[in-house]
């Protein structure tokens, strides 16, 4: 008799307070003795880190390449403690964010697809695949998400000069990836 | 970077370090294991450079005021696997090339690189990673115009690292060798770096010095070695790394 295999579902989005909510959603569907858990960005707290340490004078702006690689640290963290776990107890597990919101950040950020994708090759593909499609939070008390987190230090690039226009072009940027999937 | 918003500074960068009028800045970088001497070449050839006139700004490996902290609270709690390990540290580089080497080599200046990106590499796949992924994480390239390593035998290497104090965890490669005695565990960690250095060395041209000569014969050799070299025309394959830099300081006001 074959067992079912461990499920993971990737919720991608610019919006950190949909993000969450989808994320909620997509593990409330999964057959409750299932249910992993929902595995958010940050989980290992370099943002929470770096946040503190970039108000102090003189450590610099981090750059949008500095931002990913921090990123794709935490993904490497939260795939060993939380995924990979829930993973290998044939449960369902919720990313979110996961790769794609990543990818889009930094395609927006004029990063090249090449790049992004070495820097990635280490994720497992998920089963399932969700998009978000909220624009970034006008609030700054609500911007929750990664993206909105990049966007908030910094201040624009070349292809976006403004951080609404990074973050729309996020948005962009993630919509193109979902019509492709 | 699309090809329209990279033109103007891909341009910019080639003639500001292709200039005859100014003096161009110049990266030096020293590598080799710990142990090989490295740190006491680079502070001698340092105090001489600032004696012959050149305007000189250093930058050690794991350095960047925002990234380190990140490093040093997780390495204190042996937290970090080997992809962890690389991409933080690669991340910390990224943020000097940004904040201390691109802005110091724009201004004319001379900057000594006490160890560069092949440290990650030669670490990195002693630790396991596959040596182009790693070397990818790094691109944008900025080539140095001059690479120094200082070649010593693990043996060496060993005994002059143990003589004051115990390996760290990671120094020791303990968290790949699974050996509980850090200075076994680096024997036999640092064999493995050497190892890779050395193939480094051969593919990427290094000029090797011979790290169990004396100290002050060292020091001869790489004043003639750095005569020498320093005037190699600017390699053209930092050009993308400028050219993304100064876009960026470009983004940054608005």
């Amino acid at each position: 008799m074959s067992r079912a295999k461990g499920l993971l579902v990737a919720v991608d989005g610019v919006n950190g307070v949909s993000v969450k909510t989808a994320a909620r959603a997509a593990l409330a569907g999964a057959d409750r003795a299932r249910r992993g858990g929902v595995s958010a960005w940050d989980a290992s707290g370099i943002f929470e880190e770096l946040a503190v340490a970039d108000e102090e004078e003189g450590a610099g702006t981090p750059s949008a390449r500095t931002l990913l690689l921090l990123y794709a640290a935490d993904l490497v963290f939260r795939l060993r403690w939380e995924i990979q776990p829930a993973l290998a107890e044939r449960r369902v597990v919720v990313a979110a964010p996961y790769v794609d919101t990543a990818v889009a950040f930094g395609r927006a950020a004029g990063i090249s697809g090449g790049w992004l994708t070495n820097l990635f090759s280490f994720a497992p593909a998920p089963s399932v695949r969700h998009y978000v499609d909220a624009a970034a939070a006008k609030a700054k008390s609500d911007r929750q998400g990664y993206v909105e987190f990049c966007c908030e230090r910094l201040p624009g690039t070349p292809q976006a000069p403004t951080r609404q226009e990074l973050m729309d072009r996020a948005r962009l940027q993630l919509k193109a990836v979902a019509r492709r999937r | 970077m699309s090809a329209s918003a990279g033109r103007l500074p891909r341009q910019r960068a080639r003639e500001h370090f292709k200039d005859p009028s100014r003096r161009r800045g110049l990266l030096v970088a020293f590598e080799g294991p710990d142990g090989s001497g490295k740190t006491t070449q680079r502070k001698l050839f340092k105090t001489w450079l600032q004696a012959e006139g050149y305007d000189v700004v250093s930058t050690k490996w794991n350095s960047s005021d925002l990234i380190k902290p990140l490093i040093r609270s997780r390495k204190a709690v042996r937290a970090l696997n080997p992809e962890e390990f690389s991409l933080l540290h690669a991340a910390d580089f990224r943020h000097r090339v940004e904040h201390v080497i691109l802005p110091a080599l724009w201004a004319g200046k001379l900057v000594l690189a006490d160890r560069f990106l092949f440290t990650a590499l030669a670490r990195d796949a002693a630790r396991g990673l596959d040596l182009d992924w790693v070397l990818k994480l790094y691109q944008p390239l900025v080539w140095p115009d001059l690479v120094f390593y200082f070649s010593v035998s693990p043996i060496t290497s060993g005994k002059r690292v143990t003589a004051t104090r115990t390996p760290n965890f990671y120094e020791a490669g303990q968290d790949v060798t699974s050996v509980d005695d850090p200075v076994e565990s680096y024997q036999r960690f640092i064999g493995r770096v050497i190892r890779e250095y050395d193939s480094l060395a051969m593919i990427f041209n290094f000029i090797t010095v011979d790290a169990e000569q004396s100290i002050t014969e060292q020091h001869r050799q790489i004043r003639e070695l750095f005569r020498a070299g320093e005037r190699r025309p600017w390699i053209e394959w930092n050009v993308d790394a400028v050219a993304e830099w100064l876009a960026q300081k470009k983004g940054k006001p608005r």
